[in-house]
């Protein structure tokens, strides 16, 4: 059996100096707060290393705008910008 | 464990050197598995002789690459099926990059909740050493409490330690799960494990991931959870990934690595070097469309001169079983059967070996996953991922390798979508028969530009036709049988490394193996029974050469004359309809069996006098040429959308683990391409043309 239900969410404001990883720019250090956005994505991004406390560099844009590469635990990894608007940073 | 064999599972990050370790321990001897279904394939192989020695035989399987074992993608799941399941194997070979312990431990941590026996392989000690990240072996396998190996896939060294390391693993009783705990302040976490406490404890934390992320865990859902406040349980799931993480970082602080474990894999500083070019923003879309021409013309053009070869040798061997037999019906069985249906199987290698060759370069170099990050933002707007680029552009030159290739992408359904698209790609095969019916029938006294301009641009509008189909079909597909939401992208960017030949080669062989024994039966089985439908009823004299009259009455014939009412519409006479059904062979066959029904010695290289024949024949009843740039535009419709090709739903077949499929994909484009080829007759006529 699987259950197909999965949580519902409502995001939080973007407060101070917390914003989302997408409006980082080029070469920004952050540091991960929370992460947030519909389940199956928000387990994946914990599990690739996005919980509070870690540090995350946007690296790279790809030529055509979208996806964005980023730097995080000592590995690279490319996230559109979709996903990682659900990634909370504070600069 | 039913017999003393010990079956061992390589687990690991994607690209930590799985495959090539599964390499130094096997030799060479491996077959594709499959598990579970049609997504995951496993390699699998003996432990090699050498390694091996007097002691007992051990069985290896290769899982695809994961991150975790939450189940939330369709590899995880199957790997944690296969880890955790009823078949879980003896000993679990876990294999990390050691240079980038900071993500690998991870899965480690989640493979001690899990409480198989484990063995760990400390990979790319050569990296770490040359950056100078030594890790003491001896101290990571006593934070993690198993054995810790330290290899180098690359150059074997290490494979005699990890071969006595894992049979003391099978040999030991079994190993106790080891739990990391909610933190002092993880209370959300601490209720959840409390609320799902009938679970066995990993199981528990396993559905908490998987619930959240719209999949219970195997088996057993977690009710429970459904009656909790949803921001509590995510919170749950937070601290339960936190602490994990958590524990990693202090496995890496004592062994005296946190900080520079967590700013910038070794192997990365150069890649971003190399990434300045190849994902520059105006260098890097060039390189990557010069990377692909090159890719698409050697598959074309590489390929022609070998495939060449191979038609000549089962030629001649025809030619020499005729010789030694004689004429007659059995003659013609072994020659136009079965030795052609074997070449029809051969023929497909060169290029199958050729792109899979180019694909497992580019992925092992690296480069597949900057294909994929510069071509994300097209291929998500039809809601597929970046890495179907590469099969899709496959398919112009044949589909058959191409439709192998979509391994490479993970979500089942995306698969599929991939697979439905390729066909209409147009592919190689198809190029004789644009070229013969419009070398036939576009030669106009008055042309537009010049003939041959002409000629190119009715080519070209073929093309162009294809392409825009297939996007349109995948878009429609995606949106409604196979409808998902596009898949994350999540993409690692590895380090770039120099591929190593010997492991690609060993890639390309399995691949071409696989395709051999999967689909090469199912295309022999069809040539000959396209054999028979030609060659029955026999004529009585046993004569082995056929002609126009034997063709017409043969069973194929036959069928082609029934089909003339539902041929006549799209502008087409039973004869071409003989061309059409022999052609399920393989696409340019339409040559060579519409010269048979014309009755001449059919030539493919210049089918001059057959261009002259199609070109003056006339419709008995009325007089006029039979046929005209109309219904040759309708029958390059007609093989535009036609699945034309047996070895294609062989292939698919072979992929999708059934005949559901390829019955969907052959009756769907036969209906387009009928539907097609009527709109541009009848339309044409209305319109005055032809
Ligand atoms: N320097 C070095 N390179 C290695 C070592 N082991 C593997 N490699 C290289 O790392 C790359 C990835 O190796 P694979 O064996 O394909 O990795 P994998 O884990 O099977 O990768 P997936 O198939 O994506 O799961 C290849 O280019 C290997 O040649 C090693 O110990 N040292």
């Amino acid at each position: 059996m699987v259950s197909r239900r999965s949580f519902r969410y409502a995001p939080r404001p973007v407060t101070g100096r917390e914003t989302t990883l997408d409006t980082l720019a080029v070469g920004d250090d952050a540091e991960v707060t929370a992460v947030q956005g519909p389940g199956g994505i928000a387990v994946r991004l914990l599990e690739m290393g996005f919980v509070a406390g870690t540090r995350v560099r946007l690296v790279k844009v790809a030529p055509l705008g979208d996806p964005l590469e980023l730097r995080i635990r000592g590995y690279h990894l490319s996230l559109r910008r979709a996903e990682a608007a659900h990634v909370r940073v504070r600069r | 464990m039913s017999d003393s064999i010990l079956r061992v599972a390589l687990a690991g990050n994607p690209n930590v050197g799985k495959t090539s370790l599964f390499n130094v321990l096997t030799g060479s001897r491996h077959r594709v598995g499959n598990y579970s279904g049609v997504t995951v394939e496993c390699l699998e192989g003996e432990l090699s002789r050498r390694l091996r020695g007097d002691g007992p035989p051990m069985r290896l399987i290769d899982l695809p690459g994961i991150y975790s074992l939450s189940p939330t993608s369709e590899d995880e799941r199957a790997a944690y099926e296969l880890l955790a399941g009823e078949q879980r194997p003896d000993v679990v070979l876990l294999v990390i990059d050691a240079s980038n312990l900071a993500r690998n431990l991870y899965l480690a941590l989640q493979l001690l909740e899990l409480g198989v026996p484990l063995v760990l392989a400390l990979n790319m000690v050569d990296v770490a050493r040359d950056a100078g990240l030594q890790v003491e072996p001896r101290e990571l396998a006593d934070e993690l409490g198993v054995p810790v190996i330290p290899t180098v896939a690359r150059s074997g060294e290490g494979a005699e330690a990890i071969v006595e390391a894992v049979r003391r693993a099978g040999a030991a009783a079994g190993a106790e799960p080891v739990l990391v705990p909610p933190g002092p302040d993880d209370e959300a976490l601490r209720e959840a494990l409390e609320g799902l406490g009938s679970l066995p404890p990993v199981r528990a934390r396993t559905v908490l991931l998987g619930h959240l992320a719209g999949v219970a865990g195997p088996g057993e859902p977690g009710r429970w959870l459904d009656g909790q406040p949803a921001e509590r349980m995510r919170a749950a799931a937070e601290q339960l990934v936190s602490a994990r993480y958590r524990r990693v970082d202090a496995i890496l602080e004592r062994l005296g690595v946190r900080e520079r474990m967590s700013r910038e894999a070794p192997a990365m500083s150069r890649s971003e070097r190399i990434d300045r070019v190849l994902t520059h923003r105006v260098l890097g879309l060039l390189i990557f469309v010069a990377v692909m021409a090159f890719v698409f013309v050697s598959i074309f053009s590489w390929a022609d001169p070998v495939m060449g070869l191979i038609e000549d040798a089962f030629g001649w061997l025809s030619g020499l079983v005729s010789d030694v037999l004689g004429p007659g019906l059995l003659t013609s069985l072994v020659t136009d059967g079965l030795i052609a249906g074997v070449g029809n199987v051969v023929v497909f290698v060169p290029q199958i070996a050729l792109l899979f060759l180019f694909i497992g370069l580019l992925e092992d170099s690296g480069y597949l996953a900057r294909a994929a990050f510069l071509l994300d933002r097209l291929m998500s707007r039809l809601g597929l991922h970046g890495r179907a680029f590469i099969p899709l552009l496959s398919g112009y030159a044949c589909a058959i390798p191409a439709i192998l290739g979509t391994r490479t992408i993970s979500s089942v359904k995306d698969r599929l979508v991939t697979i439905l698209m390729i066909p209409f790609m147009s592919c190689s095969a198809r190029l004789p028969i644009y070229t013969l019916v419009i070398g036939a029938l576009f030669v106009s006294h008055e042309p537009v530009f010049s003939t041959g301009i002409d000629q190119g641009l009715v080519l070209l509008g073929m093309y162009l036709l294809s392409t825009v189909s297939a996007l349109a079909m995948g878009f429609v597909y995606k949106r409604t049988i196979l409808a998902s939401p596009t898949p994350p992208l999540v993409l690692e960017l590895p380090p770039y490394r120099l591929p190593r030949v010997r492991d690609t080669l060993l890639m390309v062989i399995d691949r071409v193996g696989d395709f051999l024994r999967g689909a090469g039966t199912v295309i022999l089985a069809c040539t000959v029974v396209l054999w028979a439908l030609l060659s029955f009823p026999a004529d009585r004299t046993g004569a082995g050469e056929g002609g126009p009259t034997r063709v017409a009455q043969s069973y194929g014939g036959k069928l082609a004359q029934g089909l003339e009412p539902a041929l006549e519409p799209i502008g087409q006479d039973w004869r071409v309809g003989v061309g059409i059904i022999g052609s399920f062979a393989a696409r340019e066959v339409l040559v060579s069996t519409l010269g048979l029904v014309y009755g001449m010695e059919a030539d493919d290289d210049d089918p001059a006098e057959l261009r002259q024949a199609l070109r003056e024949q006339v419709d008995p009843d009325t007089g006029e040429p039979q046929h005209t740039p109309l219904s040759g535009l309708a029958l390059m419709v007609f093989f535009v959308y036609a699945c034309q090709c047996m070895s294609t739903l062989a292939v698919v077949r072979r992929e999708t683990g059934g005949w559901r499929w390829p019955a969907f994909m052959f009756v769907s484009m036969t209906g387009l391409a009928y539907v097609a080829a009527l709109l541009v007759f009848q339309g044409g006529r209305l319109l005055g043309l032809g």
